[in-house]
């Protein structure tokens, strides 16, 4: 059996190449930067180290090829042989992959599935889109499977050099499932261990988003207002981690009214999570949580969307809402969306934030407890500037 | 991952819970911490060479010191940097590195012969330290020529500084990797409580004298105290790696910063980030 990944980064290396290469696939990435290509060719292999409060396991995964995305016949040839495809590569590069995908699935006499390992809700629907748009609008995209696939694992580190002969050392946490649209995808479904495909995908998708993830741009957001480095550190805090497990239990109580049981796992759940944002073995930065901070402040992202979604459950959303104004003081020079936001802010204000980056009504009453939350907090906020106390909005200096 | 935290004792009677913590923090996040007591053990200069990816210089002992001078030259990568944890132990060039970079101090002089300080008495009392004491031990203001008598210079050179008549209670600032927290504190502290003092937001000014004191010296972890004396204020001491009593989480914030510190070492990058450009003289 044959496996493509597009994208041997940190999710398509730590997690779908370590699970297709467990089920018997013979790994095959496509990568933009040559020297990756030439790294993946020349050593062969890469290692995958897990860990968890209570374990830790090592696996080297070879031997694996890569091809450049430039030799599009190499790839299409590759895509055209694949009994699965995988993306990898984030939902901001999605158009790119498409034409190399679509050119590959052109040459397929049988149907394909794609499974797009995307932090993105509506990951397969998109690149199918994006796929027919690259041919033009033919039907052939019809012909294949295209779905999102979500991931359980957080892998939060690549060690290693691309110039070294050693392999790359990919660091995650242990859990080894995704869960698949099978309305979705054609059948056969491709069999990869710790795929689990359901028929409301979105409800998954969506209790992922605004539990797990609300919970970990929280922790990110709330942190680096306290100024942490970790994500780890962040939740041993107790106002940090307090608010924490409120705007996960928001988003779970939304998510309930919404679907029911199918989501929400109550407490047991939320431990679950806590256990591994305490993972300090992960070494999980602040900085890269809360990085994009204008994709993850979208109408229907972790913290809007969960927030949206409790308020019509009833529910005051109140830490979510904390989290959505420590989102607008995030601050990183290096991140573009940061600074486009920040310069957003300082020229427009909160409040045209909120309508065109989170599809909020300034006048409605989400938007109020936002622009309350942020008051409270701007004026103390400044790069380097941390909060000592999160209860009495107390700033170290100003 | 391996941290060697070079400390020293205290007597059971003493409450300092924070390193305690900071160890049990660091140990959970999957960190091997020795703790080191080297008044406690025989040393052979020998076999000193760096047995950790980092040492954290808690102690400001003398042998401590001396224990972190010998593994600073084998290469060994410690917090704060050897050298500056030295110079910050001797107050004459604490002192002056800060004068030089333009930190409010009061004016300050040495001598070995006291008596001499009595010209100096004609403008103001002064205040007299030992060169090399810490937590306020052998303070005493001067007034009168007279007092000088009971001034020894047996441990070495006498410090001296103008007395400043301070405004209400003092002023710790702590600096935790480039965070800044304000604690007031009145002195002398009487009970825990008023060791712990109360969080204070920093005015810009003093948060620029703070950093200041940081960049001129090359560390992110000090405390810094200072009075506030007809609206000016003057920094009258600092310490490398201080006790951080009253920082609201001080040991989790303090395990967050050397974990962090621990990382850049194994990427191969100093302990120690550089300054911001913004508080340069």
């Amino acid at each position: 059996m044959k496996a493509v990944v597009i994208g041997p980064g940190r999710i398509g290396c730590g997690f779908a190449g370590e699970l297709l290469h467990s089920s018997g696939y013979d790994l095959t990435f496509v990568a933009r930067k040559p020297e990756v290509v030439r790294h993946l060719n020349r050593v062969g292999r890469y290692r995958v180290k897990l860990t968890s409060t209570t374990e830790q396991r090592e696996q080297v995964i070879g031997p694996v090829r890569a091809l450049w995305t430039q030799d599009t016949s190499a790839v299409s040839g590759a895509i055209a042989e694949a009994n699965v495809i995988a993306t990898a590569v984030g939902p901001q590069n999605l158009a790119l992959v498409a034409p190399i995908l679509a050119a590959g699935l052109e040459r397929r006499r049988s149907p394909a599935n794609v499974l797009a390992f995307e932090n993105l809700i509506n990951a397969g629907s998109w690149l199918r889109r994006l796929v027919r748009n690259a041919v033009h609008g033919a039907n052939m995209a019809e012909d294949h499977g295209f779905s999102g696939a979500l991931v359980k694992r957080a892998v939060t580190q690549k060690r290693g050099s691309i110039a070294s002969d050693e392999p790359l050392e990919f660091i995650g946490d242990t859990p080894s499932s995704f869960v698949v649209d099978a309305t979705s995808l054609k059948k056969p479904f491709p069999k990869i261990k710790g795929m689990v495909t359901t028929k409301h995908f979105t409800a998954w998708a969506l209790g992922k988003l605004y539990v797990f993830s609300a919970g970990h741009a929280t922790a990110a957001y709330l942190g680096s207002l306290k100024g942490y480095h970790y994500i780890h550190s962040a939740v041993r805090d107790p106002e940090i981690r307090a608010a924490v497990l409120a705007a996960m239990r928001e988003g779970q109580r939304g998510l309930e009214a919404k679907f029911g049981w199918e989501t929400c796992n109550g407490d047991k759940e939320l431990e679950e999570i806590m256990a591994r944002f305490e993972n300090a073995l992960l070494s999980d930065p602040i900085q890269r949580v809360g990085r994009d901070p204008r994709r993850k402040l979208g109408p229907k992202e972790r913290l809007v969307g969960a927030a949206r979604l409790a308020e019509r459950a009833g529910v005051v959303p109140e830490s979510l809402v904390l989290a959505t104004a420590a989102a607008l003081c995030f601050c990183d020079p290096e991140d573009p969306s940061c600074t486009e936001l920040n310069t957003l802010i300082r020229n427009s204000g909160a409040g045209a934030v909120l309508e065109k980056v989170c599809g909020l009504d300034q006048k409605s009453e989400l938007a109020s407890s936002v622009l309350k939350s942020w008051g409270q907090l701007a004026p103390g906020w400044q790069p380097g500037n941390q909060l000592v106390s999160l209860e009495r909005r107390m700033w170290a200096w100003g | 991952m391996k941290i060697g935290m070079v400390m020293l004792r205290h007597p059971p009677t003493r409450k300092s819970p924070i390193m305690p913590e900071v160890v049990r923090l660091l140990v959970d996040w999957g960190v091997t911490v020795e703790v080191i007591y080297p008044e406690e053990r025989v040393t052979d200069l020998a076999n000193v060479k760096p047995e950790h990816d980092l040492y954290v210089l808690k102690s400001g002992s003398e042998l401590a010191l001396s224990l972190s001078a010998a593994l600073h030259a084998t290469g060994a990568n410690i917090l704060n940097p050897y050298p500056v944890a030295a110079a910050l132990r001797d107050k004459v060039a604490a002192t002056r590195i800060l004068l030089a970079a333009g930190v409010p101090c009061p004016n300050t002089y040495v001598t070995s012969n006291p008596k001499l300080f009595a010209t100096l008495l004609d403008a103001g009392p002064l205040v007299v330290k030992p060169y090399r004491g810490s937590q306020g031990r052998g303070v005493h203001v001067v007034w009168d020529a007279d007092e000088l008598d009971d001034i020894t210079a047996d441990c070495g050179p006498v410090f001296a500084q103008r007395y400043h008549k301070p405004e209400g209670v003092d002023r710790k600032i702590y600096c935790v990797g480039g965070q800044l927290f304000g604690v007031l504190r009145a002195w002398p502290a009487k009970t825990y409580a008023e060791k712990l003092g109360e969080p204070f937001t920093i005015t810009p000014e003093l948060k620029t004298v703070a950093l200041r004191c940081g960049q001129a010296l090359g560390i992110e972890l000090y405390g810094l105290d200072v009075i506030i004396s007809e609206g000016k204020p003057y920094v009258v001491d600092i310490a490398s790696f201080p006790g951080f009593k009253g920082v609201p989480d001080a040991a989790l914030r303090i395990a967050d910063y050397i974990y962090a510190a621990l990382q850049r070492v194994l990427e191969g990058h100093s302990a120690v980030l550089p300054m911001p450009k913004e508080v340069a003289a």
